[in-house]
């Protein structure tokens, strides 16, 4: 588990005039969990992006633990977000043409060979996750399923942190609720930091910290106290 | 990474197929042409070595080479017997037989000529003897006919209005061993035979003068007369001043000083002598041009397949911007990223490539079987060392080519990919 400061952040994009995204301080203990709200366009997707190394900051700085990750160069950041974060989009992102398995493994087996233990634990996660069948064409899968796979594949390499971006969002409620409680849970059992965008109340609820963004900036954040 | 790859390549099934056909059929294009070219040179420049020098009357060279080495029928000019006694007598000769043309037995052209020629072609027989009478023949490797089968000559060939020889059937003695050559089609008979049934010599008793034009050692309008050929009698391989007239003679000189001084000193006004090797290397130079013309369209069609497939990956990359984003940002390194887009593009060119080349392989193979059939002439379809170097030309090629589409897919930010 790694503890996320962030100091003096700011994310511009080419042709914008104001910051899309602009973070003075913000700390999450290690094992923590963050919920982030905000209407669409206030920049929690930025926020996920720049956190997780997908893009660099415009300036300041994200640190996971002692790595302050938007110093590194694009490889290293690669290579830090495969070891250590654990990612659930929206949108799956699984790869037709493969299993539920191949599909959890395949980060890990484009990197390198699976470490002994691997796959069992890749049968094991999807088990938990509620797949019975881990050969199962990916593209059978019910979205509720597809998105539990999701949940697998980013809690195989024992992430210290697990970021979601409104993983729930494309699901209905019932099914949404499930997939939320998986990734709490899992969070829970394996100790690693939560960092999840959603607009579910109960979920939120569930985190306990809530950070609210409207134009990129923090407007409010509940519950540091509980959490921290 | 190659489970991957293949899922990906299954599940591009069309388009993937589509690419590996095109490749492979520009590819078998310039394969075909290339190997075929090699097999038709190779080919009669094996089916000429057995002819060192032939000797004919003055006239078309290439027509002399074409007629000796092929057994193409086409009408030569006579020249004078003498020239066959002569060269029998040269001390540099080892030996020199004549050949009479154009007679055809079902399509098969019956060669009047010596044993020493059937010697040559065939040291040894396949089986039986070589003939011994006016009467009898020994046939190529190629020819559906059983020893002891008779043989009716025909004057000239079926297809341009000949009529048959009723005065004598030849009989089958002996088969030669293959050569490779044209004469695995031919009937081989006794010269003397030849020109007795066409009333030609000493023994065709009118005596009357055949003058050099006269067409394929034969007198055009003579043979309604009766003429009587004896079929046991024996040979007579003695050739004077006396001799007929001939269209060729085909000339073993001892050494090679002594086939260049040959072939000087029967370059005159009544005689031409040509080295048939190299009258079609003179040919294939026309061939030559031809193929580089095919080549230069096939590796003119090629570059522009690769073009059109170069843009199709590059649109096919765009395309799954998406995939290769989420490939990144779940954990995959740039590295395998890069290998993914490279290696399932240069997998397609490659499997192009070798259905190109067995495609190719295939055209050649079945081009030459079919000139084979035609002409007996042997056409070798092989690759060479030299094609090695093209290949790997190619392979270099795929290489580049498919490093292209794998670049502008490193070139893809992860996170503006996953926002598409
Ligand atoms: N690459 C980009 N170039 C320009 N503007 C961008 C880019 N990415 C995001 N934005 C803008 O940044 C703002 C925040 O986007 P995002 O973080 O996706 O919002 P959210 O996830 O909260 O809905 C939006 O106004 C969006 O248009
Ligand atoms: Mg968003």
């Amino acid at each position: 588990m790694l503890a996320l400061d962030i100091a003096a952040l700011e994310m511009r994009f080419p042709g914008l005039d104001t910051p899309v995204l602009s973070i003075e301080n913000l700390h999450l203990p290690a094992g923590g969990g963050l919920a982030i709200t905000g209407a669409s366009g206030s920049g929690k997707s930025t926020l996920v992006n720049v956190v997780t190394g997908l893009e660099p900051a415009t300036r300041g700085s994200v640190c996971w633990g002692d790595t302050e990750i938007t110093r590194l160069p694009t490889g290293r950041r690669d290579a830090f977000r495969a070891a250590h974060i654990g990612l659930v989009m929206q949108d799956f992102h699984l790869f037709p043409g493969l299993s539920a398995y191949e599909n959890v493994v395949l980060p890990v087996r484009l990197a390198r060979r699976l470490k002994p233990g691997e796959r069992e634990r890749a049968l094991h996660l999807l088990e938990i996750s509620g797949i019975a069948r881990p050969g199962q064409p990916i593209e059978t899968l019910s979205r509720g399923e597809m998105q539990r796979v999701a949940v697998a594949r980013a809690l195989l390499p024992k992430p210290g942190v697990i970021v979601a971006d409104e993983p729930t969002a494309s699901l209905d409620r019932r099914i949404g609720g499930e997939v939320a409680d998986l990734i709490v849970r899992l969070a829970r059992a394996e100790g690693a930091t939560l960092l999840v965008v959603t607009h579910d109340p109960a979920l939120v609820e569930r985190i306990g910290r809530h950070i609210v963004l409207d134009g990129g900036r923090i407007i409010e954040d509940a519950g540091k106290a509980e959490a921290a | 990474m190659m489970g991957f790859i293949l899922a990906d390549l299954r599940r591009f099934k069309g388009g993937a197929l589509a690419v590996v056909v095109l490749i492979a059929l520009s590819v078998a294009l310039s394969v075909a042409v290339t190997l075929q070219e090699r097999a038709v040179r190779l080919g009669s420049a094996r089916a000429a070595e057995k002819f060192d020098l032939v000797v004919g009357a003055a006239g078309s060279e290439t027509q002399l080479a074409l007629s000796a080495v092929f057994l193409q029928p086409s009408p030569l000019p006579l020249m004078s017997g003498a020239v066959l006694e002569k060269l029998a007598r040269d001390p540099r000769v080892s030996f020199a037989a004549p050949v009479g043309f154009g007679d055809s037995a079902d399509g098969r052209p019956v060669v009047g000529t010596t044993t020493a020629l059937v010697t040559a072609l065939s040291p040894t027989l396949a089986e039986g003897a070589i003939f011994a009478r006016l009467g009898e023949a020994v046939i190529g490797a190629d020819v559906p006919m059983r020893l002891g089968a008779q043989i009716k000559p025909m004057h000239g060939a079926a297809d341009s209005g000949g009529h048959t020889h009723v005065e004598l059937a030849y009989t089958v003695r002996g088969r030669m061993a293959p050569t490779g050559t044209a004469w695995d089609r031919a009937i081989l008979v006794p010269i003397r035979a030849v020109w007795q049934l066409h009333g030609m010599g000493a023994e065709a008793e009118h005596g009357h003068d055949h003058g050099d034009e006269a067409p394929d050692g034969a007198a055009a309008e003579d043979h309604d007369h009766a003429v009587h050929v004896e079929p046991d009698a024996a040979l007579d391989e003695h050739f004077d001043a006396e001799t007929p007239g001939i269209p060729a003679v085909l000339v073993k000189p001892k050494t090679m000083g002594d086939a260049y001084r040959l072939r000087q000193e029967y370059r005159s006004e009544t005689t031409l002598a040509v080295f048939p090797a190299e009258v079609l290397t003179r040919l294939y130079a026309t061939l030559g041009d031809a193929r580089s013309l095919l080549l230069a369209i096939a590796i003119a069609t090629q570059a522009i397949v690769v073009a059109a497939i170069l843009l199709v990956t590059i649109m096919h990359v765009g395309a799954r911007r998406r995939q290769i984003g989420a490939l990144r940002a779940f954990g995959a390194p740039r590295r395998a990223v890069f290998a993914i887009v490279w290696g399932e593009l240069f997998l397609l060119l490659l499997a192009g490539f070798a259905l190109g080349l067995a495609i190719g392989y295939g055209a050649a193979w079945a081009i030459s079987a079919a000139l084979a059939s035609a002409t007996a002439v042997h056409m070798p379809v092989e690759f060479t060392r030299a094609d090695l170097s093209l290949a790997m030309w190619f392979a270099a090629l795929a290489v580049l080519v498919s490093i292209v589409p794998a670049l502008s897919a490193l070139r893809l930010s992860p996170a503006a990919a996953l926002r598409a």
